[in-house]
């Protein structure tokens, strides 16, 4: 058995054990999949909104907080990054109008992160929760209430919401919208293990003791929701998701900007694998399951990448001697004999592979259970299987190389 | 919590395990069934080689038709030509199993035996067909080398199509470790392979056109 047999074998069993553990995580709690825990006590909560130049958004964000049926809702508090745009005055207007419920804060000087917005609006919140709804995402009325249950365990340290997506009339729009579901199904299942790795930007609500127990969001990592996130982990609270609770985003609609965002993720990922490095097999499900699970996911997607391009380069390397030797022999370039129609077994093992994935996919798609917006065809789905996620490892490797270079955009 | 539910971890990887296992022990009889096709071909092949040799054997007690010969050998040698091809398409698809390498060291011994049978055959019978030898490197990492051997492996075919049983194609893998063959190896002087030897005595160490090679055929 040469190298690369021995490493696809590898790929195979680990690709093969984590859909194994996802499926069978999903069958034993498949009927508690859309819980929502009554809510017990009506904890008092204020909602904080991070902003930046938002001022086409705003509005619809504060608005849909407003329409929230949680009575335990106090204050929405929208914290301004100093924008440049109208975004503070729009924000004023609904202060002005809902002078009990709706608070404007804005800081000293820009920051130049989400944190800094959303730790300066922390400071005004006197209530038992915080959440936190980014400037660009739409809670639905139901969505806070839905997620204040998990609220009633109390080692419970956060909540986070199912994103889904609003703008999804482009073709990146609808593989993201794909991507979205099925990454919400999959943190659902982490979820009943006490695996849940990030709690999202578009909505998640904090204990305020265990917000501060952590020292809110950290200034330094640029995915400040994942860094939290582990840090509640390691501190021994749990995370919890509400797939009932949905709240509908804007995503990046070129891919250039669906690019930047992806890469300030994975530069944020690589920053919190880093700082948490030293839980490695320590800390719970943190470092036994969510960091290598990281680290593993990385490793494998940058490998393949490398594995994949080296056999391309050497094919084509081979194709090209080749044709330019048949051309001066005056010869075939091409014949049928070239194509080799007796598959390895590795290949029939591929082809499994990816009707599991497509399998657990279609399973996820099936529990979206979403009837507002127009559902993407299966099309779009393998487009998303082959083209989309083909582009990931060269994202990873962009990550890290910025990422040494001293990544500063956000 | 964590103890209280990592025994599903437990349970993934022993599903995982036999899955896995299973999955292996099917691509095993997979590959088993292609070199059970391989050898089934073989005994057929070597049940004709020894056809072929008994009749040279023969030729020296008797005055036989060199035709008969001729059109035996050109028969053998397409024939075993096809299963050689065969043998390569399973060779670079298979993966697990090690077994088809030592089913192509046959092969290449059977071709070898038919070489020096191919050059009594042409000392007996005079001219009236052409023997081309085809020394490749089957174990080889070289792209170049890859290339060249596959851009040979074209040319010939086309000279194969065109001339029909007026020759006998014979390729042998040169690092198969076989002593027959390096003795007769040692005969040309070949400082790299792939190499062309037409009817023993033109070697062509570069790529040239089926027409150019046709220069040498009789």
């Amino acid at each position: 058995m040469d190298v690369l047999t021995v490493i696809y074998l590898v790929y195979g069993f680990l690709a093969l054990y984590l859909l194994t553990l996802y499926c069978l995580i999903y069958i034993q709690n498949r009927k508690r999949f859309f819980e929502s825990p009554p809510i017990k006590k009506q904890f008092s909560l204020s909602m904080i909104v991070p902003c930046y130049n938002a001022e086409d958004v705003i509005g619809e964000t504060i608005q849909s907080l407003l329409n929230s049926d949680y009575k335990g809702l106090k204050k929405i508090i929208v914290a301004d990054d100093c924008s440049t745009d109208n975004t503070y005055k729009i924000a004023k207007s609904f202060e002005r109008k809902y002078l009990r419920k709706v608070k404007v804060v804005r800081t000293l000087k820009n920051t130049g992160r989400a944190a800094g917005a959303k730790n300066f609006g922390a400071k005004f919140a006197k209530t038992d929760l915080i959440g936190f709804t980014d400037d660009d995402s739409r809670p639905k009325k139901d969505a806070i209430s839905k997620m204040i249950g998990f609220f009633n365990n109390s080692k419970t340290g956060g909540v986070t919401s199912r994103v889904l997506v609003q703008n999804r009339d482009s073709f990146l729009g609808k593989l993201q919208s794909l991507e979205y579901k099925i990454i919400a199904f999959t943190r659902k299942i982490l979820g009943f293990v006490d695996a849940i790795y990030v709690t999202n930007g578009p909505l998640s609500i904090y204990r305020k003791k265990a917000f501060k127990d952590v020292g809110g969001f950290s200034m330094t990592n640029w995915t400040e929701d994942i860094e939290i996130t582990w840090h509640m982990v390691s501190k021994g609270y749990k995370i919890n998701i509400a797939i009932p609770a949905r709240v509908y985003t804007v995503v990046p609609s070129t891919f250039k900007g669906w690019f930047r965002q992806r890469l300030r993720w994975n530069v944020g990922g690589l920053q919190t694998i880093l700082t948490y490095k030293k839980s490695f097999l320590r800390c719970g499900m943190l470092g036994f399951f969510i960091l290598p699970y990281f680290v593993l996911s990385w490793s494998l997607a940058i490998f393949g990448l490398l594995i994949l391009s080296y056999r391309v380069i050497r094919t084509i390397i081979i194709r090209y001697l080749s044709t330019k030797m048949s051309i001066e022999a005056q010869t075939t370039i091409l014949t049928l004999r070239d194509i080799n129609l007796a598959p390895s077994i590795l290949f029939f093992f591929g082809v499994l592979m990816f009707i599991l994935g497509l399998t657990y996919n279609l399973l996820a798609l099936f529990h979206s259970k979403e009837d507002e917006l127009e559902k993407e065809g299966s099309h779009y789905l393998l487009a998303y299987m082959f083209v989309y996620l083909t582009v990931y490892p060269i994202i990873l490797i962009t990550s890290i190389y910025k990422y040494i270079k001293g990544y500063n955009k956000w | 919590m964590l103890k209280s539910r990592k025994h599903v971890f437990w349970e993934a990887l022993l599903i995982t395990i036999v899955v896995f296992f299973l999955g292996l022990l099917i691509g095993i009889a997979y590959e088993g069934s292609r070199l059970d096709k391989i050898n089934e071909y073989y005994v057929i092949s070597e049940t004709s080689l020894m056809d072929i040799l008994a009749l040279n054997d023969f030729m020296k007690l008797s005055d036989i038709n060199c035709e008969n010969l001729i059109q035996s050998n050109i028969e053998f040698a397409d024939k075993i030509y096809e299963e050689a091809r065969l043998l390569e398409k399973y060779d670079s698809s298979g993966r697990i199993t090690e077994d088809l390498k030592l089913a192509h060291k046959k092969y290449d011994l059977m071709r070898t035996f038919l070489w020096i049978n191919s050059i009594n055959t042409y000392e007996k019978c005079g001219n009236d067909f052409d023997i081309i030898v085809y020394l490749y490197e089957f174990d080889t990492r070289d792209l170049t080398l890859k290339a060249t051997q596959s851009v040979w492996s074209k040319i010939l075919f086309d000279l194969k199509q065109k001339k029909g049983n007026e020759i006998v194609l014979i390729p042998i893998a040169v690092d198969s470790d076989l002593a027959s063959l390096n003795s007769i190896l040692r005969n040309f002087e070949i400082g790299e392979y792939p190499v062309v030897i037409i009817n023993n005595e033109h070697v062509i160490e570069e790529l040239v056109s089926v027409e150019d090679i046709e220069n040498y055929l009789n």
